[in-house]
């Protein structure tokens, strides 16, 4: 069923521009038939597996053609895997016994994975040659896997959620992207916001969107209007700076070399948050202490002027890092993450640590470093400890979890500065998995206990003269980001590409002005509440 | 007639899939029957990537290639690409 010319669609917007444009339905993931016997003709399930193995490797090959030379050999290791004669000599004996093509590819597969098993090498591999295995059996029954997006034109693209797989395939020709579930703190927020793809996400009512009507994506009226064009969008608001200089100061968030040499390129003072384990997921073996050095200065000495706030490195059991052993857990968000590594891999922190101060003294850069994932005040000062014994750093931590924010006022005299992870804190706040579309809802950074929560960590910290900031993802929406300075944030730190809405939002008003808008935003009783008194206050101004 | 020699692998990954893709590819447009394993433990045939990773051989092992063939010079080249492939 479908809407009628003028349906307003709410969800939750994601950047500032507004964009019109025709729908590209994306079908959800069809489900593969349960593994099932053929009707008796064993040579023609071979004949049909070996046709569906071609087909996928003709896939692959297409694929080859649009990549980079480091893909293309991942694209050829793979196609050799999936000819691999010993497999499909095994799927033929299953076929034998009485499994249907597709099954029996499978089950070659698992036999295989078991042998592989067990040595860390192979890891991808097995990953790689099962969804190899669903490509195939997806083949044999005519099931469309995957993305399949227009190249040229201009769509906006409507889907349930899209994964780190199915961003990665955004063509130019994606003007605009809705998806009935995932939250704003989604990877395809993140994605979006990063490549100011205009979207609006959560929005249930578009399961009912088809490809070919024209819709409107306006995400600063967190919906989407069915026929509608640019001229309905709701007018984001015009900061009109008031002063050089935002009321607090607006860092950027980096993870590589790339990201700072761009964030030097923006308005940004500093660095309020370098991830630091983008430098270590790809590595094999654990690098030098020399070449973390090394790897740290040329970042260091990239990034834009102003002090740079870099995280120690946090890394899971979901977001493992290959030379370091973290074992499977059901529940990673949970487990041993971030600073709680600490137990098991002490001396890796330790030389993260050192290669810091060695690539501080070389760069001069005002560097201050901060753990995440910290729980307890006892953590926070073990931290604050081994950071002061290895470097002449300003030591903070990350303020994720309700336990830590709970008792900021022990840390006074411990620690110079505490930063909120606002992605994580309402993750932990409210209960809700950040990787679960359906709680896009409770993770929407202006639900009232989550401001609440940040009013009292803002107050906590000043009272116990700890500098707080806020690098989450909400602080590169520039309305929000105005309620946290009202709320008595002292810096924020955005995505790159948000760093100039961001400051002059923030210059845009005093730091009175700002207050009085936290004040009327903390009596709010919803999120929608919430936002919308924020952005009438902006407006009134 | 088969002629036989011991590779070494120095990759500090072991026998992964790159340097598996790469013997398959060589023996395949050799048209040969290679066999590859522990010295003196049991033998696979070169043609399947899977089958070679399986052996989960690591830095520093030493393998028998076997080759059934009566061309003593072409083997030798195989035998030395192979072991070139097992540098990383």
């Amino acid at each position: 069923m479908g809407h009628s010319a003028g349906a307003v669609l709410s969800g939750l917007g994601v950047g500032l521009s507004p964009i019109a444009g025709e729908v590209y339905k994306v079908a959800p993931h069809t489900s593969l038939p349960a593994r099932a016997k053929h009707a008796g003709d064993a040579q023609k399930e071979k004949a049909s597996l070996r046709s569906a193995i071609s087909s996928v490797a003709q896939h692959l090959e297409h694929l080859m053609t649009k990549v980079d030379q480091t893909s293309v050999e991942i694209f050829e290791a793979l196609k050799m895997l999936l000819e691999d004669e010993d497999l499909f000599e095994t799927a033929t004996a299953e076929i034998e016994s009485g499994w249907n093509a597709g099954s029996a590819f499978e089950i070659a597969v698992e036999t295989f994975a078991e042998l592989l098993a067990g040595d860390a090498a192979f890891e991808e591999r097995i990953a790689d040659l099962r969804d190899l295995a669903k490509r195939v059996h997806a083949e044999i029954f005519g099931i469309k896997l995957g993305l399949d997006i227009p190249e040229t034109g201009k769509y906006i693209l409507v889907g349930d959620d899209f994964s780190p797989a199915d961003t990665a395939q955004f063509t130019p020709a994606v003007i605009g992207v809705v998806t009935i579930k995932g939250g704003p703190t989604s990877h395809t927020a993140i994605i979006c916001r990063s490549r100011s793809i205009p979207a609006v996400v959560s929005c249930a009512g578009a399961k009912d969107l088809q490809s070919g009507e024209r819709v409107l994506v306006d995400p600063v009226g967190d919906r989407v209007v069915v026929g509608g064009d640019v001229s309905l969008a709701t007018q984001s608001i015009e900061f009109v700076a008031k002063s050089a200089d935002p009321i607090i100061p607006v860092r950027a968030n980096i993870g590589s070399l790339e990201d700072a040499i761009a964030a030097a390129t923006t308005s940004a003072n500093g660095v309020g948050l370098f991830r630091t384990e983008l430098l270590y997921l790809s590595s094999t073996t654990a690098p030098s202490l020399e070449a973390q050095a090394q790897s740290y200065a040329e970042i260091l000495s990239a990034s834009p002027e102003g002090p740079l706030v870099v995280r120690t490195i946090d890394a899971g059991s979901d977001k493992p890092v290959p030379f370091l052993d973290m074992p499977h857990e059901e529940n990673p968000a949970l487990g041993v993450r971030g600073f709680r590594l600490i137990q098991e891999h002490r001396s890796f922190i330790e030389d993260q640590l050192k290669s810091l101060e060695i690539a501080r003294e070389k760069t001069g850069r005002e560097v201050w470093v901060m753990a995440p994932m910290i729980s307890t005040s006892a953590e926070a000062i073990e931290f604050a400890e081994l950071a002061r014994k290895l470097g002449r750093f300003k030591v903070g931590v990350m303020v994720e979890t309700p336990s830590v924010a709970a008792v900021l006022s022990d840390l006074a005299g411990k620690l110079d500065f505490i930063s909120v992870g606002t992605n994580d804190l309402s993750q932990y706040l409210f209960a809700a998995d950040r990787m679960n579309a359906a709680l896009g809802t409770l993770l929407n950074p202006w639900q009232p206990a989550l401001i609440r929560t940040l009013a009292n960590i803002a107050a906590e910290s000043d009272a116990a003269g700890l500098s707080s900031g806020v690098c989450g993802e909400s602080a590169s929406d520039p309305a929000f980001a105005v309620v946290l300075a009202g709320l008595g944030f002292k810096s924020v730190s955005s995505s790159r590409s948000q760093v100039g809405a961001v400051r002059s939002a923030l210059s845009s008003v005093t730091l009175e002005q700002a207050r009085a808008i936290a004040q009327a935003v903390l009596k709010q009783p919803t999120a929608e509440d919430a936002k919308a008194t924020a952005l009438s206050e902006l407006a009134s101004l | 007639m088969s002629i036989r020699a011991n590779v070494v692998i120095q990759d500090p990954i072991g026998l992964h899939a790159r340097p598996a893709g790469q013997i398959v590819k060589l023996v395949k447009e050799s048209g040969l029957e290679v066999l590859i394993g522990p010295e003196g433990g049991e033998m696979v045939k070169a043609n399947s990537p899977l089958r070679m990773m399986a052996m989960k051989a690591k830095t520093g092992e030493t393998l028998s290639v076997e080759i059934e063939t009566d061309d003593q010079a072409l083997a030798e080249s195989i035998i030395s690409q192979i072991q070139d492939f097992l540098k990383g």
